[in-house]
């Protein structure tokens, strides 16, 4: 321990740049994480923000909630035994404001419960990105599929679908301007999967996720930078420490010689590891959190601290496993070839 | 008295289907207070011998014999504790470790032989070896900044400071000119005489045998008598 604490200080442009590029790998994929995130939330955030618990679409959406009708009778029926289920309809539209400027949003209504907002007929309620377009509560917005215009009564913060944000309507608007007389999806907080009923599919929350168009191939193809990301890291510290044991294998012969265990100088290196990992580890940590409170309006960013601390255990793993998968080179080393080899 | 005695200890390389006798049956005793050196042509088979003798390489027949027990049937966790606690290195080189000052390569050593000493009491033993080896103004200097002389009399106070009981020294003086040869060879017989060592030394300078007790000549992978 000490000696490798040493060697780091009298060596420190060396692990200064092996330090760096930990720092720069794990940042990049903290800020790749949190554009994931964020694009996620961006995405369904309407749904995200729901509790856990199952959704119920028609058997025959073919797992598309666009195409999912929820007989009357059967909503009816979950509504009246599950005080706490909600049935509610998504569709993509536009609003026109009071100066004709088009919006797009997601029109969602839905029947009573903790979970959406209410709304009385003629009414709105959007999502607060759209107060930065110049929106204001009292404002009249107006519809194409839609005779009268609809007051804007307040304003929700984080409430997104399919990156578009949310406007709350009632459901009698709804069905003006959709012709659609039954709610699309039924939802069931704190629900198992066992809780089936007749003609319609249930699913989980991240189930549901998936069966939202686009959601499950973008968050694939960023979660796969991620996880590029956090191997080439692993790489990396393999081939660092691979090259560091190399210079080093005279002195670890010698070490060796003079009696010193195997064990001993593993240790060296694992403690060298973590003490670099966890130093750049910390800074991009602190750095991609500043970057998530200060991050613009407009940029779909969101990085919780469990995601770093998840990500930064799972850097610490694989540096491990990294510097570990190098140092077999440690153990091979024979005293006699160091002996052999001249001054380090 | 003889605390290390080598036992008719061949060795032979094996490369593919050719294989060669470098050392042919090789008996010796080595004496406390007495420094030995082995002495002969390139390729007699002397480093091989000094390397068996200190556990670096088994022997492929043979006993190696300290303090009562047999080092070639031992197993290698069981020599490393050996060399860590009984036995001193002096190379051709002096290998030190470039980022520890000239008083952390002796701490070094004493944690590598798992000393049972209090912290003081090391700092205490490594002052007054380096003052026994003149180099106590020189111990926050790192290698780098030390002569060729100076680094090995540091290598010496490392192989000494845990107090082993035999000395092996492989062409100590190789590296070094000849006044800084004679005042490490110097320094080693002087040790020997005072810390009671068995030293085992290979060199192929005539002019260092000036300071040895007995000198064994090889030749061929065998002993000159």
């Amino acid at each position: 321990m000490k000696m490798a604490w040493k060697e780091m200080k009298k060596n420190k442009a060396r692990f200064l740049i092996l330090g760096s590029i930990v720092f720069l790998i794990s940042f990049l994929t903290f800020i790749i994480s949190g554009l994931a995130n964020g694009l996620s939330q961006d995405n369904a955030a309407l749904i995200k923000d729901l509790p856990d618990g199952q959704f119920y679409l028609n058997e025959d959406a073919d797992q598309n909630y666009t195409f999912s009708r929820i007989d009357k009778v059967i909503q009816t029926d979950i509504l009246k035994n599950h005080q706490d289920a909600v049935a509610f309809s998504i569709q993509m539209g536009f609003l026109h404001d009071e100066s004709e400027k088009q919006q797009s949003v997601s029109f969602v209504t839905a029947t009573d419960s903790e979970w959406f907002p209410k709304v009385k007929k003629g009414e709105i309620i959007l999502d607060r990105s759209l107060e930065d377009e110049g929106i204001t509560i009292g404002d009249h917005l107006t519809n194409p599929q839609f005779s009268g215009h609809l007051t804007v009564k307040g304003f929700v913060d984080q409430k997104k679908f399919s990156h578009a944000p949310v406007a709350f309507i009632n459901k009698e608007d709804f069905q003006e301007m959709y012709r659609v007389y039954e709610m699309q999806l039924v939802f069931l907080p704190e629900a198992e999967s066992s809780q089936e009923f007749t003609s319609l599919e249930s699913f989980s929350n991240s189930e549901f996720l998936n069966t939202i168009p686009s959601y499950k191939a973008e968050q694939m193809s960023l979660n796969m930078i991620v996880w590029f990301l956090v191997v080439i890291s692993g790489l990396l510290f393999a081939i660092f420490f691979y090259m560091m044991n190399v210079q080093k294998l005279g002195l670890y012969g010698i070490l060796k010689a003079i009696g010193m265990k195997t064990s001993s100088l593993f240790n060296m290196m694992w403690t060298q590891m973590v003490v670099i990992t966890t130093i750049a580890l910390t800074l991009a940590t602190a750095l991609s959190q500043i970057f998530n409170v200060l991050a613009p309006n407009g940029m779909p960013f969101h990085l919780t601290l469990d995601t770093t601390i998840f990500l930064s255990v799972v850097f610490l793993l694989i540096g491990f496993i990294g510097a570990t998968v190098s140092g077999i080179q440690i153990k091979k080393v024979q005293p006699l070839q160091a002996i052999q080899q001249g001054e380090m | 008295m003889s605390i290390f005695t080598l036992k008719q200890v061949r060795k032979t390389f094996t490369q593919g289907e050719a294989s060669e006798e470098i050392l042919k049956g090789i008996s010796l005793s080595l004496k406390e207070g007495e420094v030995t050196a082995l002495v002969g042509a390139s390729g007699s088979g002397k480093s091989t011998l000094l390397t068996i003798a200190a556990g670096l390489q088994p022997a492929s027949n043979g006993q190696i014999q300290f303090d009562g027990k047999n080092l070639s049937v031992m197993n290698a966790e069981q020599v490393r504790k050996i060399r860590a606690k009984e036995f001193g290195f002096v190379f051709q080189f002096a290998h030190l470790v470039p980022f520890l000052t000239v008083e952390e390569q002796l701490m070094l050593m004493l944690d590598v032989s798992e000393s049972t000493l209090t912290k003081q009491a090391q700092k205490r033993k490594v002052t007054e070896m380096l003052e026994f080896v003149e180099m106590s103004h020189r111990k926050k200097a790192y290698p780098a900044s030390l002569s060729g002389g100076e680094k090995q009399r540091v290598a010496i106070a490392r192989a000494l400071i845990h107090q082993p009981k035999v000395l092996f020294a492989d062409e100590p003086t190789a590296s070094l000119d000849s006044k800084k040869s004679k005042d490490v060879m110097k320094l080693i017989r002087d040790l020997t005489k005072d810390l009671n060592l068995t030293t085992l030394m290979v060199t192929h300078d005539e002019e260092m045998l000036a300071y040895v007790d007995q000198i064994v000549k090889m030749s061929d992978g065998t002993l000159v008598v």
